[in-house]
């Protein structure tokens, strides 16, 4: 009782620390429902291309450029590369075509001029991939059949205008759970965040060498001391948990997080949850002071929400960083955020994948676990 | 009177350096026991030994008549022990923190309060009891790291150099504090490099050098044990050499020593030298702005036997 009522007032004293990553979350949370729009309608999206011709506008090469400027947008005055790179990595442009010279004579004579497409990463730059190629897939098939040019441009014509009309009658609006996803992504900092901060002060104090000494001449037995510092951390980290899955309700909206995706996301969060107090109880073995408590909670939390994708989407990070992301349980929490969101079913075959990545998030808690039983084992005797 | 502490051929090395060997004694229920010796003398790992907190190569010891084990709680309910370095929580108040250490002794809530007020009060920490233990000075800082070692009212009480680094005005409460405790009943052990305080508080001293006892004994008992009844100090500006023979040849005069102005003459025997060495002085026509005499100290006991003074 003792031990439990001297934790709570060391949490308290200590609660101006978690307020920030606290704040920040729920400003995330606003800032994502704002900038996330309803896709109640479906519409066909214009991806901007840059188009670089290097054969004359005549013929087959003409056609081709009326058929994306049919398609898409076509923008101009992008001469310069690093502007152009900066489009792509902000999705300015999604495309640069680079169409060959003598691409019209070529392609006519079914010589297979390479046309170079570069793009940046998503949905909208597969979709523009996916209709330039047909257009040139289109045009190569036909060009085997040696006819003149004005004949191929006809039947290439002819081609394009066959369209599908595509009715959705029922479809999981996955884009709504975006929103719950890029919460929970920044949840892990927040929760890494507060949860080392947190457990790693109170349990420094206790685990300071003359605090223990003084713990451990005493008449409470040790082993039953620890358990209840244990059970007070899982009560403040379940209490942790519920204020920021609170919060998601408030920020989200609870249309999205009270429903099956949302019960997948809380869940998700409850067991990266786990792994973080395991992971913060870990690093209170070692008895750091309050400084260095900061110092690690700023390397392990910033460090690992970064690295795995929390503030900028995994797509757009190095396969290096990514590499290393594999050893952080971060990585699996923000991948299985990922999933749920485009989560298109509740059967077993869908679920599956997600269930992998919240076994691989247990597994790193048992072993933090493992860990700290060593650690403190190593370290019962002063001496 | 009954054995409090039992301490037995008790060995503890690290590697190949013991920093106790082989150390027998007792401590006998009432009394304050002074354990005495310079910086790495092994008190400190001693009374560690004693508490279980470190693990020891040989020996055995037994409190309150049972073998000391880490899981004698037991006989850890009835021990409290104040660390030479102050063990309190920063994020608790002066009260919480006494509380807390109380607590992990007294269930009861009502009798705790009583508890931790008693130990206010003893160390005179009353109108603290709301500060944090940053807000406190070095002094008060001690005073709450007592108060949080004995506040449960143990019988047998470890006190580790308590009085390090503490004002004179804290020295003072805090001795009078432990006085009070062993008027009250406790058994006390209490470790220290201060002579002064031991001959002040102890009942009986163990002077410890290098892990062994080399003397224990009351405190008369041991200056028996210097060559020494009596110094005289005397500061005297200039002394030419054979004005300082002339010391040497007084009666009963053992030693004579002279530093910076300073003239210091050990009698080995008598109590009433002053008065002979003001009328050598006057006599002799030799000028003084100082004169005193004083009883041998436990230093010069340490110095007799060991050829080293205790704060070396």
């Amino acid at each position: 009782m003792i031990v439990s009522k001297a934790f709570w007032k060391i949490v308290l004293k200590n609660i101006s620390s978690i307020i920030t990553p606290t704040i920040i979350l729920l400003l995330f949370g606003a800032i994502s429902v704002s900038s996330t729009s309803s896709t109640s309608q479906f519409e066909a999206a214009e991806p901007s291309i840059v188009i670089f011709n290097h054969d004359e506008n005549i013929g087959l090469t003409k056609n081709f450029i009326e058929y994306i400027d049919k398609h898409a947008e076509i923008k101009t005055d992008y001469e310069d590369d690093d502007r152009l790179k900066d489009a792509l990595f902000y999705e300015n442009v999604i495309a640069v075509v680079d169409i060959p010279e003598n691409f019209h004579s070529d392609m006519t004579f079914n010589h297979n001029p390479e046309v170079k497409i570069r793009s940046s990463a998503g949905y909208s730059a597969e979709l523009a991939k996916t209709m330039i190629s047909r257009y040139l897939t289109t045009a190569s098939a036909y060009a085997k059949t040696n006819i003149s040019e004005q004949e191929l441009i006809s039947k290439i014509d002819a081609q394009m205008e066959n369209s599908v009309e595509v009715s959705i009658d029922k479809a999981v609006d996955t884009s709504k759970y975006a929103k719950a996803e890029r919460y929970f992504n920044f949840a892990s900092y927040s929760i890494l965040s507060c949860f080392i901060t947190i457990i790693c002060l109170i349990m420094s104090a206790f685990n300071r060498t003359q605090l223990r000494k003084r713990n451990l001449i005493s008449s409470m037995d040790i082993k039953k001391m620890n358990r209840v510092l244990l059970k007070n951390c899982c009560l403040y980290s379940l209490a942790a948990w519920a204020f920021y899955f609170a919060l998601s309700i408030f920020a989200i909206g609870a249309d999205i997080m009270l429903t099956q995706y949302g019960l997948l996301f809380a869940l998700n969060s409850l067991l990266f949850a786990g792994c973080a107090t395991s992971i913060a109880y870990f690093i209170s073995t070692f008895a750091l002071d309050a400084s260095a408590v900061n110092g690690v909670q700023i390397v392990i939390a910033l460090g690992s929400s970064f690295l795995c994708g929390a503030f900028v989407p995994a797509q757009y990070l190095p396969d290096s960083v990514l590499a290393f992301a594999h050893v952080l349980p971060s990585y699996y929490y923000i991948n299985a955020n990922s999933k749920i969101a485009g989560l298109e079913a509740f059967d077993f075959d869908a679920l599956l994948p997600i269930l992998i990545e919240f076994a691989i998030v247990i597994g790193f808690s048992v072993l933090f676990i493992f860990l700290t039983n060593i650690v403190a084992k190593k370290r019962q005797k002063i001496a | 009177m009954k054995n409090v502490i039992e301490v037995k051929h008790l060995t503890k090395s690290y590697k190949n350096n013991k920093a106790v060997d082989d150390l027998s004694f007792n401590v006998q229920e009432g009394e304050i026991l002074g354990l005495l010796g310079p910086n790495g003398s092994g008190k400190s790992t001693t009374m560690n030994c004693i508490l279980s907190l470190l693990n020891f190569q040989d020996g055995k010891i037994k409190i309150f008549g049972k073998e000391m084990a880490p899981d004698a709680y037991d006989i850890k309910s009835k021990i409290g022990v104040v660390f030479q370095d102050v063990a309190v929580f920063d994020e608790l108040t002066v009260y919480g923190n006494i509380d807390y250490f109380c607590g992990l002794y007294i269930d009861d809530k009502k009798m705790r309060e009583r508890y931790v007020d008693d130990a206010l009060k003893l160390v005179g920490l009353e109108d603290n009891k709301s500060q944090y233990p940053k807000q406190l000075s070095g002094g008060l800082l001690r005073r709450l790291n007592i108060a949080c070692g004995i506040a449960h009212k143990p019988s047998l009480i470890f006190l580790d150099e308590p009085t390090v680094a503490v004002d004179p005005q804290s020295r003072n409460n805090i001795l009078e504090g432990i006085k009070k405790l062993r008027d009250d009943g406790a058994t006390i052990v209490y470790t220290t490099h201060y002579m002064e305080e031991v001959e002040i508080l102890c009942d009986r001293v163990i002077i410890l050098d290098h892990g062994k006892i080399i003397a224990s004994g009351t405190n008369d008992e041991l200056k028996a044990l210097a060559k020494i009844e009596e110094k005289v100090t005397v500061e005297v500006a200039d002394l030419a050499p054979n004005q300082l023979s002339g010391f040497e040849k007084i009666k009963n005069v053992s030693e004579v020593e002279y530093d910076n102005g300073v003239l210091k003459i050990s009698y080995s025997k008598g109590k009433n030298n002053l008065i002979d060495m003001i009328e050598y002085l006057k006599t002799n026509k030799i000028n003084y702005k100082k004169i005193f005499a004083e009883r041998p100290t436990l230093n010069d006991v340490f110095l007799e036997l060991t050829g080293k003074d205790l704060r070396d």
